[in-house]
C-alpha cells in the first residue's frame, strides 16, 4: 500500500499522532510533513510503524518507542527516543539535550552531533552518534552502549553504574569514576559490525572504551553494621 | 560586711557551722548543689545526648548518617493542634448510625480529558513505596489490602512489581528521575502515572537504597549491579522547568491515549508556587508530601531539617488551586505523617481531596509489632521504636530483601490488617464528618476546625478556639 502523508503544521498533536497511529494500524508507512519542530511526535509507536519525518522535530520524538522505525530528516529536540525499549530511530541532523534518555533497548542513530547528557540514565540498547556527544553524556547510565565517532565534551561517562561509552575521537574531559580501557579485538569487531550495518564501516578508527571505575558503587562505609550507628 | 561569710552580720545567734549550712543530710557528697537531674540526664540544651552522639558518630564514620522511617524533629506542629467543632445549634449533625456519609473520591475527573478517572471507594490510598525499599510480600499485601478496601496503591520508584500489579486493582506508576524499568508496556498497565519531582522526607534529593537491599530481583528491575549502594538522581533527565513539564505530561498522555490521570508529586517546600506550576503544566492530580513523610533510607539531616510540615503545606496548596481557579478540576492529594482517620479528616477539612498513607500502612502490615524480639535486639532496638528500614534487616520482613525475613510477612493476614485499618480510618473520618453535619467527606471544610495554638492557627489560617478568629499578622 502507498505511504500515507500526514501534515503537522499548527494542528493539535493529538490529532496528528492519532492519524499516524491509524495509518500504522492499517499497515501503511507514514511520511510526516511540515513538522515545524513540534513536540511529542510519534510517541509510543509499536513494531508495525515505519515513520519518516520530513523536517525537524521537537522534544521527545519517538519517545517510549516500542519497536517502530522512525527517521527524522533534519534535527531533533530534547530527549529523542527517550525510554525506547526497542526499534530504531535515525536523526539526519543534530539531536538536542538528553538524546536516548533512559533507553532500555533498540538503536538511536544520530548523524550529526548530540547535545549534552546524551544517553543519561540509559539502561540498554545502542546510541550511535556520528559527530560528538555533549557534556555529561552517559551520566549515571546503567547499561547499553553510546558510540561517538568524533568524541565527547566534558565529563564524559560521569558516574556510570554500568554500560559503555565508545569514543573514536577525543573527549574534552572524562567524568568522575570512569575507567579508560583498550577494547579487545572482538569487542571492536562487534562495534564495527554494528557501524557497518549503518554504512559507517571504517577500519582505521582508534577506539577508546570508557566504563565505570566502580568506586561510586559503594558508599564510603560498606559494612552493614556501620549503618546501625544511629 | 555582706560579702564576709564569717561575719554573724547581726544574727542574734552564733554563726552556724559550715556542715550545717551545707544540708549534708541525704545529699550526695560529690555534688551537693545544682539541678538534681542534671547529674543523671545532662541538661545542656545545646549538647543533648543525641547531639553528642551525632558528633561521636560523624567523627568515627567521616560521613553523615543515614536512616529510614521519618523525622525525629520535635518542632513540627501536628494535626493534634486542631480540633473539630461539630454541629450543634447552628448546623445539624447527621445520625452517626443511621445516616450515610459518601466517601467515594474521584481523581482525574476534569471534564473531557481523561477517559478513565480513578474512582476510589474511600478518600485514602497507599503511598508510593518502592519494591526494593519494601519486600515483595509487603508490596503484595498492601495491594490486596487496598483493593479489598476499594482503593489504590502506588509503585514507588523501583519499577512495576508483578506481584503488586496482580494484587492492586488500581495502581499508580511512578516516573522518577532514575526511570527504573520505565517503558511503554509498563506505562500502559498503570491506572495512573505520577511524575515525581520530590518527596516530603527528603525534598531536593534523590532516593537511596543501600546495598543490603539491592538483591538479585531488585538489581534486575533497576538495571543495577548486584549489591551496590544505589543513590538515585534527583533531577529528571529530560525536563527541567515548568514549560518542559507541560510537554512531558502531553507525551505521557499521548503514550497512554489520554486514558489515565497524570499525577505530579512535590515535596512540601514552597507548595503555593509548586502546586500552581504543576496545575499550569496540566497535572490532573497534585500530590503534596509534607516533611513528616517516611522513607526507606535518607540522610538523617534531611528528614529532620528539610521541608515544611504537612499541616502548613495543605492550606497553601489549596489556596494556590483556588487562586488559579483549578480547584475541582485538579485534585489535591496530601501525605506526610498521617497516622489515622482523625489526621486524615483534618487534612480533608484543610483542603485535601484525598490522603495518602505510607508509614501508617506499614504499621498496619506489622511494622514495629511485638514479635521477633531477638531480631529487634540485633538491631539495638525494640518493638515500638524501630526505625531501621535502611538496614534491610527489618525484624518483621517489611523493609527487607532477605528471603528468610520476608517470609515473616504473611501476605493474607497482613493484607487483611491493611484492609481493616483502611476501613477503620474511613469510619473515623465519617464519624467526624457526620458529627459536623456532612453527608460527604469531601464537604469537610476549614470552618469545621478550630486551632488550639497560635502556631497552628498561624500556619493554617484556622480560627483559634473560642475567639473564632485566625491569628493574623
Amino acid at each position: 500500500m502507498k505511504d500515507l502523508t500526514v501534515t503537522v503544521g499548527d494542528r493539535p498533536i493529538r490529532q496528528v499522532n492519532a492519524e499516524i497511529r491509524d495509518a500504522v494500524a492499517a499497515g501503511r508507512d507514514v511520511t510526516v510533513t511540515d513538522t515545524k519542530s513540534r513536540h511529542n511526535l510519534a510517541i509510543g509507536m509499536d513494531a508495525r510503524a515505519n515513520i519518516r519525518f520530513e523536517g525537524s522535530v521537537g522534544y521527545y520524538c519517538g519517545g517510549l518507542n516500542c519497536g517502530a522505525r522512525i527517521q527524522v530528516e533534519r534535527n531533533a529536540g530534547w530527549a529523542v527516543g527517550e525510554a525506547m525499549s526497542s526499534g530504531e530511530i535515525t536523526v539526519g541532523g543534530y539531536a538536542g539535550m538528553s538524546a536516548g534518555t533512559s533507553m532500555l533497548g533498540g538503536l538511536l542513530h544520530i548523524k550529526g552531533n548530540a547535545g549534552p547528557r546524551c544517553g543519561v540514565a540509559m539502561k540498554g540498547g545502542d546510541i550511535i552518534v556520528e559527530g560528538r556527544i555533549g557534556y555529561l553524556s552517559g551520566f549515571m547510565a546503567h547499561a547499553g552502549r553510546i558510540i561517538a565517532l568524533e568524541g565527547a565534551g566534558d565529563a564524559c561517562a560521569d558516574s556510570l553504574w554500568g554500560g559503555e561509552v565508545w569514543l573514536a575521537g577525543p573527549a574534552k574531559s572524562l567524568g568522575v569514576d570512569t575507567r579508560l580501557t583498550e577494547p579487545s579485538a572482538e569487542q571492536v569487531q562487534e562495534v564495527e559490525a554494528l557501524l557497518a550495518e549503518r554504512g559507517l564501516a571504517d577500519s582505521s578508527r582508534d577506539w577508546r572504551k570508557i566504563v565505570s571505575a566502580q568506586r561510586l558503587w559503594h558508599f564510603q562505609s560498606r559494612d552493614a553494621k556501620a549503618w546501625l550507628m544511629i | 560586711m555582706a560579702d564576709d561569710l564569717d561575719e554573724s552580720g547581726g544574727f542574734p545567734f552564733p554563726m552556724p557551722s559550715e556542715e550545717a549550712v551545707a544540708m549534708r543530710d541525704g545529699s550526695i557528697e560529690s555534688h551537693p548543689v545544682g539541678v538534681p537531674e542534671s547529674y543523671e540526664e545532662g541538661k545542656s540544651t545545646r549538647w543533648s545526648a543525641k547531639a553528642i552522639a551525632d558528633v561521636h558518630a560523624m567523627s568515627q564514620l567521616g560521613r553523615y548518617q543515614l536512616r529510614g522511617f521519618n523525622t525525629f524533629s520535635r518542632s513540627m506542629p501536628t494535626f493534634d493542634d486542631l480540633v473539630f467543632v461539630p454541629a450543634t445549634m447552628t448546623r445539624l449533625p447527621l445520625e452517626g448510625y443511621r445516616e450515610s456519609c459518601e466517601t467515594e473520591t474521584v481523581l482525574g475527573d476534569r471534564p473531557g480529558l481523561v477517559s478513565e478517572p480513578i474512582r476510589l471507594a474511600i478518600p485514602i490510598y497507599i503511598a508510593s513505596m518502592s519494591f526494593g525499599a519494601l519486600s515483595a510480600n509487603a508490596k503484595a499485601a498492601l495491594g490486596y489490602g487496598a483493593s479489598k478496601a476499594g482503593t489504590m496503591t502506588c509503585t514507588g520508584e523501583g519499577g512495576m512489581l508483578e506481584d503488586e500489579r496482580e494484587a492492586s486493582k488500581l495502581l499508580v506508576y511512578q516516573i522518577t528521575p532514575s526511570r527504573y524499568m520505565l517503558d511503554l508496556e509498563h506505562l500502559r498497565k498503570a491506572d495512573g502515572i505520577e511524575i515525581v519531582t520530590g518527596q516530603g522526607a527528603k525534598p531536593g534529593t534523590g532516593g537511596v537504597l543501600l546495598g543490603m537491599k539491592v538483591s538479585e530481583r531488585v538489581a534486575k528491575m533497576r538495571s543495577l549491579p548486584l549489591g551496590v549502594d544505589q543513590r538515585s538522581t534527583v533531577r529528571h533527565p529530560d525536563f527541567l522547568g515548568a514549560d518542559d513539564l507541560q510537554v512531558k505530561i502531553e507525551e505521557l498522555r499521548e503514550a497512554t491515549g489520554y486514558r489515565v490521570p497524570i499525577f505530579v508529586k512535590v515535596g512540601a517546600t514552597r507548595p503555593r508556587y509548586d502546586v500552581a506550576i504543576a496545575a499550569k503544566a496540566g497535572a490532573d492530580v497534585i500530590v503534596v508530601d509534607g516533611a513528616e513523610g517516611g522513607t526507606g533510607a535518607s540522610p538523617e539531616i534531611l528528614l529532620d531539617h528539610t521541608g515544611i510540615p504537612t499541616i502548613s503545606a495543605v492550606r497553601a496548596a489549596r489556596e494556590a488551586l483556588d487562586e488559579c481557579g483549578m480547584s475541582g478540576e485538579v485534585k489535591l492529594v496530601l501525605a506526610g505523617g498521617i497516622r489515622n482517620g482523625v489526621d486524615a479528616a483534618k487534612a480533608l477539612a484543610l483542603g485535601a481531596d484525598a490522603i495518602m498513607i505510607g508509614t501508617a500502612a506499614l504499621i498496619a502490615l506489622g511494622c514495629n509489632s511485638p514479635r521477633y524480639f531477638d531480631s529487634y535486639a540485633a538491631l539495638g532496638t525494640a518493638p515500638g521504636r524501630c526505625h531501621h528500614c535502611h538496614t534491610g534487616m527489618c525484624p518483621v520482613g517489611i523493609t527487607t530483601q532477605d528471603p528468610e525475613l520476608e517470609k515473616r510477612v504473611d501476605v493474607a493476614a497482613a493484607a487483611e490488617r491493611v484492609a481493616r485499618f483502611l476501613t477503620a480510618m474511613t469510619m473515623e473520618i465519617t464519624l467526624l464528618a457526620k458529627s459536623c453535619g456532612k453527608s460527604k467527606v469531601s464537604n469537610l471544610e476549614v470552618e469545621d476546625l478550630r486551632a488550639l495554638s497560635l502556631e497552628a492557627s498561624a500556619f493554617t489560617g484556622v480560627s483559634l478556639a473560642g475567639i473564632d478568629r485566625p491569628y493574623s499578622w
